[in-house]
Formats: C-alpha cells, sequence, structure tokens
C-alpha cells in the first residue's frame, strides 16, 4: 500500500519561487538563467554577489560561475570587446556596458497569465488604490495578452477586514469580539494584528494577543464586532509565516484522529489539514488529523454521515452517533 | 550562448558549415555529432523563447539551410513602466500566492525584484508550476485541454479559469457532454495536455464568474420537492446566518435573539452539510417533509448506519 506524507494545507508550505533544486542544473538552465539575469544586472551596474545570489535563488558559487560562464562567452574572435562584459569584482557582480544580452527576454505566455492574475487579484483586495501604479502597470502589461478576461480570482472581501489591513501598518491594537464556534462561546481581546491572510476562501489575521499573551490567529469572519483603538503596539520581528491552521486544528489541547474517509466525503481531505493520508484500493483514504475539540470533531462526523468513520481512537468511536443522539434531542425525538 | 550571440550578431544568416567556423570546437569535427550537438542547441533556445528561423539558401549553396534570429522576435519590448509601478507589480506578486515561479521570472524580465520579505497581506491561490503552463495556454491562446476526470477522457475548451474559496475550477465546453462543464484543476487526474492554438472560440456573453455556483446558489440548486426550508438558528448562530443570506431570508426574530431563516434546500445535499455545520444550534422547522428527513438523518446516524 502506498503511503505519502502530505504536507499541510496552508500558506505557510507556499514557496513564492523555484522549488529548491536537485543535483546539478542543465547548462540549458543556466544559460536561460543569464539571459534573464544579464539584462537585470545591466540595469543596475553593480549588485552585491550575495543580493543577486539571494534574489535568483542561486547559491553565492552558482552565480559565481554562471557570470563565469558568461563572461567567457561573445562571438568570434573572442576578443576582450566581443565578449559580454560581466565579472565579479571583489563582492559585486558589475555588467557596466551593453552587450549582445542587454534587453530582457520577451515574457512567455504563463509568465504574462501569472502577473496578471496576480496584479487583477490584487487589484481587487479592500483598500487597494484602483487608480494607482498597479493599476496603470497592468495597463501596460496586460496588452501582452490576447485576452484576459479569461481568469478571475475570487475575493471575498468581508467585513472588518479594512480595518485590520489598517491596523497593520503601523501596529494599532484593536479590540473584537470573537465567536468560537467550536466551544459555542464569545471572548472581548484586544490584539495587535501582524498578518492578514487569506486561505481556502477564509480570511485569517495572526495577532498578538492580550488575552492570552500568545501569538494567535482568528478567522476574521468570527470577529463580531471590532473597535480600533488608536494606539500603537511597538514593531517586532517579521511578519508571521502565514501559518493559516488556527486554533481550532492546532490549539493547545490537539489530539490525533485517525478517519476512514469515503469518495463520497473527499471535501473532508479537501477541507481541513491533515497529518498523513493513505489511499485504499477502494477509493477512500485513511486520515490522520489532528483536532482540539470532541466538538468540532463531533460536527464533522455528523456532517460527513456515514461516509466517515473513527479508526482511532477507541473514545471517539461512537462520537458520532453521540452527536446524532444529542441533536435529535432537540427535535424532541 | 556562444551560438545564440553569433546568430544575434551577424546581420546574415549563417549556414551550420559557417557557424562550425565561427565557433571553432564548440561543435564535434564529425559531422554528425556536430549536426546532432547544433540541432539539441537550437531546440533548448526554441524552449527559451528564441525562435532560430531557417532560410533555404539559392545560387550557388541551393538548398543549403541558413540559419538567423531575430532579436525582436524574442526581446522584450519597452514598457516603460515607473518605478512606482514595478513595485506594485512587486508587491502584488508577493501578496497574492499562485505558488508558481512565473510570477518572479516576469517581474526580473521587466527589470523588477522580487519580494524577498514576507508581506503583511496575503491571498493563497496556489497553482501548482507543473500545470500553470497548460492552462495559461489553454485560456489564453484558446487551446482545447485533453485531461481524465472522473475516469473519463475529457476533451475541453476553456472558456476561463476561476478561483474560488481555494480551489481553481476550468469553465469550458465538455465535448463528451455536449454542453458547459466546470472542472476543478486538483482532481484532473494526470497530465493536461493543451492542444493546437486557436482551436476554438469563446461564446460572446460568457460570463465566468457566474458560471461557477456560489455554496448559496448550490443550495437553490437540485431536485428536493421543497425549494426552502425555514431554519430556526440560536442567538449564538444567529447573526453569522443574517449575514451569510442576508437581511431578506429573516422570517421572524424572536425574543431569546434566536432568528427564523428561509434558507434554499433544493440541494439536499448540500442543504445538509450547511445546516449540520451547526450542530444543534439550529432546527429544521417547516416543511414537515423537510424536517422528517433531517430527523431520518440524525436517526439513521444515531443508530450507526
Amino acid at each position: 500500500m502506498a503511503s505519502r506524507k502530505v504536507v499541510r494545507k496552508g500558506v505557510a508550505n507556499l514557496l513564492s519561487g523555484r522549488k529548491a533544486r536537485r543535483g546539478p542544473r542543465s547548462a540549458a538552465e543556466r544559460v536561460s538563467g543569464l539571459l534573464v539575469m544579464l539584462p537585470w544586472v545591466l540595469e543596475r551596474k553593480r549588485v552585491k554577489l550575495a543580493d543577486m545570489a539571494k534574489q535568483f535563488k542561486l547559491t553565492e558559487a552558482e552565480l559565481m560561475a554562471d557570470i563565469m560562464m558568461a563572461a567567457m562567452c561573445g562571438v568570434p574572435p573572442y576578443s576582450p570587446d566581443a565578449l559580454i562584459d560581466v565579472f565579479v569584482d571583489e563582492d559585486e557582480v558589475v555588467a557596466e556596458v551593453p552587450s549582445v544580452f542587454s534587453r530582457p527576454l520577451q515574457l512567455n505566455t504563463a509568465e504574462v497569465f501569472a502577473l496578471v492574475t496576480m496584479g487583477q487579484a490584487a487589484m481587487k483586495l479592500a483598500g487597494a488604490d484602483t487608480s494607482g501604479p498597479l493599476a496603470t502597470a497592468l495597463a501596460k502589461v496586460r496588452p501582452l495578452l490576447p485576452d484576459d478576461s479569461m481568469v478571475v480570482v475570487d475575493i471575498a472581501n468581508i467585513k472588518f477586514l479594512p480595518e485590520l489591513r489598517q491596523a497593520l501598518n503601523p501596529a494599532e491594537q484593536v479590540t473584537i469580539t470573537y465567536f468560537a464556534p467550536s466551544t459555542a462561546t464569545r471572548t472581548e481581546r484586544t490584539i495587535t494584528p501582524r498578518a492578514v491572510f487569506e486561505d481556502a476562501g477564509n480570511w485569517y489575521v495572526s495577532a498578538d494577543d492580550n488575552l492570552s499573551g500568545e501569538r494567535r490567529v482568528f478567522r476574521v469572519d468570527r470577529i463580531e464586532a471590532l473597535t480600533r483603538t488608536g494606539v500603537l503596539a511597538p514593531k517586532f520581528g517579521e511578519p508571521d509565516e502565514m501559518d493559516s491552521d488556527g486554533p481550532e486544528w492546532f490549539g493547545d489541547a490537539v489530539q490525533h484522529v485517525t478517519l476512514r474517509v469515503a469518495p463520497r466525503a473527499r471535501w473532508v481531505v479537501e477541507s481541513y489539514p491533515y497529518v498523513s493520508r493513505v489511499q485504499e484500493a477502494d477509493g477512500s483514504s485513511v486520515v490522520q488529523m489532528a483536532v482540539s475539540s470532541e466538538h468540532w470533531l463531533g460536527r464533522l462526523l455528523l456532517r460527513a454521515g456515514s461516509d466517515v468513520q473513527v479508526v482511532e481512537p477507541a473514545n471517539f468511536a461512537d462520537l458520532s452517533q453521540r452527536t446524532a443522539r444529542n441533536v435529535l434531542q432537540r427535535y424532541g425525538k | 550562448m556562444n551560438l545564440l550571440a553569433l546568430l544575434v550578431q551577424r546581420s546574415q544568416p549563417l549556414t551550420l558549415k559557417q557557424i562550425r567556423q565561427e565557433l571553432g570546437n564548440q561543435y564535434s569535427p564529425s559531422d554528425t555529432a556536430a549536426r546532432a550537438a547544433f540541432e539539441r542547441d537550437k531546440n533548448d533556445l526554441r524552449q527559451m523563447g528564441i525562435p532560430i528561423e531557417m532560410i533555404t539558401l539559392g545560387g550557388d549553396a541551393a538548398g543549403e539551410g541558413a540559419y538567423k534570429v531575430d532579436r525582436r522576435k524574442f526581446e522584450l519590448s519597452d514598457l516603460r513602466l515607473t518605478e512606482s509601478e514595478r513595485e506594485a507589480l512587486q508587491m502584488a506578486v508577493a501578496t497574492i500566492r499562485l505558488g508558481a515561479s512565473h510570477g518572479d521570472e516576469a517581474l526580473w524580465k521587466l527589470g523588477g525584484e522580487r519580494a524577498l520579505n514576507t508581506p503583511s497581506t496575503s491571498v493563497n491561490v496556489q497553482l501548482d508550476d507543473s500545470i500553470l503552463p497548460a492552462l495559461a495556454a489553454g485560456v489564453v491562446e484558446h487551446r482545447t485541454f485533453n485531461f481524465t476526470y472522473k475516469g473519463e477522457k475529457r476533451r475541453v475548451d476553456p472558456y476561463g479559469l476561476l478561483a474560488r474559496n481555494g480551489f481553481w475550477y476550468i469553465v469550458g465546453f465538455d465535448h463528451l457532454r455536449g454542453a458547459q462543464r466546470v472542472f476543478r484543476v486538483d482532481r484532473i487526474e494526470g497530465k493536461l495536455e493543451a492542444g493546437d492554438k486557436g482551436s476554438f472560440q469563446r461564446p460572446d456573453g460568457f460570463d465566468l464568474a457566474k458560471a461557477v455556483p456560489t455554496e448559496q446558489e448550490m443550495l437553490a440548486e437540485g431536485d428536493s420537492q421543497s425549494p426552502t426550508a425555514v431554519v430556526l438558528v440560536d442567538k449564538t448562530l444567529a447573526s453569522r446566518v443574517r449575514r451569510e443570506f442576508g437581511d431578506g431570508s429573516v422570517a421572524k426574530e424572536r425574543a431569546d435573539g434566536s432568528i427564523e431563516f428561509v434558507i434554499p434546500c433544493a440541494n439536499l445535499d448540500a442543504f445538509r452539510l450547511w445546516l449540520f455545520a451547526m450542530v444543534d444550534r439550529a432546527e429544521v422547522l417547516s416543511p414537515p417533509a423537510i424536517r422528517a428527513k433531517v430527523i431520518e438523518w440524525l436517526t439513521q446516524q444515531a443508530r450507526g448506519n
């Protein structure tokens, strides 16, 4: 049986750039990279080797080797004036003289598509300046696409999102009324937002929480009231690593459960983070999840009906029945 | 790289023989090996978006092929982006996390830089690096897709792509069903292949945002005998349901803060998922058939069936 460790769903596991390379890069990869890097460095004339390596996700040794390769290239008779004039001067990459590769390559379809998609989506964010530099930049890039109305990123701009974004920079304390469905309780809290992010259709705010004294992640749609205090909080550190998995799933009292999920209830696997998943021959999945409340698991089991079974632990084996009996009381049964 | 530099620099097309003479020992003395290496280099350059044109010579060299590269065909024209426009694009790429590297590559080509710090706002609309180019080619260049979905071979004209609630959807004409359909990108089995350019036309008036039903619309799309149900929601959750369905869904506000809502239930599977998310804090009051159905679900589950 094939078993695969699945990366937890969430923003935390996103790398915004190239995948980490494994093994040596091919000559074609290196040339392709140089054709992007040479015009880029020429525009700047001099760039710190370390900064450029970081920008292009290379090691300094890799970048040095690529620059050396480029410096050896040119056209016959390979006299100094016919070579590509790029070199490393101590800790700087220097390219001051225009060469045959001074202009960047055209953007390919995937690159224009990605840029326009991301730009258009950013324009939909609450508080975006719809006539500012992003709008004018998109107006210049968009003509590179033959047709730009074929992709839509549907971003829900929900209540309190603009206020939370405004409270990020400079970091300002806000008081909130927060509803936690796992316990059906409301709490009044003063939080200092550090990052807001959207994942799987839900908006979250990662914030310093005065009530718990910890960095917590709150679902924005569960904030029922919000008041800005005008009190600025000290800025510290970088924004969060964008861990989208709220306290419901990875809170203090985490317990692991193993569930057998039928194909009809695939939404369970697709909607919630899990630790591991094994695909069975009949199409069902055996999934290990972390849950912090019996109520939350009971709710999931009630929604899924007979399509999800608890494999372990034993104390949750009849949770589905118990939850259903509890709800039946409401119907006088 | 030398080959490209040579072809760009020379104003006249060069034959392979001339290229080998100019580039000295870059190519093997063996004609066969040199030809194979040249073809590989040519292919690599094409993959990078650099087209090498071949011209068949006349006169004394009749029939012989000569090669040239027109830099206007691969160099980016100056888009005249200002520094603040580049920064705005950089911020957009950092904020909207498509999860693929193409945005960074685009920024570099435009002379910009990728953001090295995590932005304070981000949106996760992850698309795999391996599928993005084919998806983009399909919708931008009107290439028909071939892929397997729910075990069936599908041929789909992609009219558009939509990201909603953490999933990407292809909306297009499904040749197998002979109708417009919606496909979840993460449920495509195996490889997505994009066919020839310009293989279909998108219908006039096609509205991508409306082509994929929202959660509320899904509740209303089904064949249940009753299109709506009256659901009593406890005070603790009532404000959330009101926000979700709007004031128009409120049938009655009770003194204890609970609210009776009129909720679509034509799609019973979707309705069950929505209703039971509130566990015991919501109750179907009417119509009797839907209330009985809910009791039947609960009874079966309480018995462990």
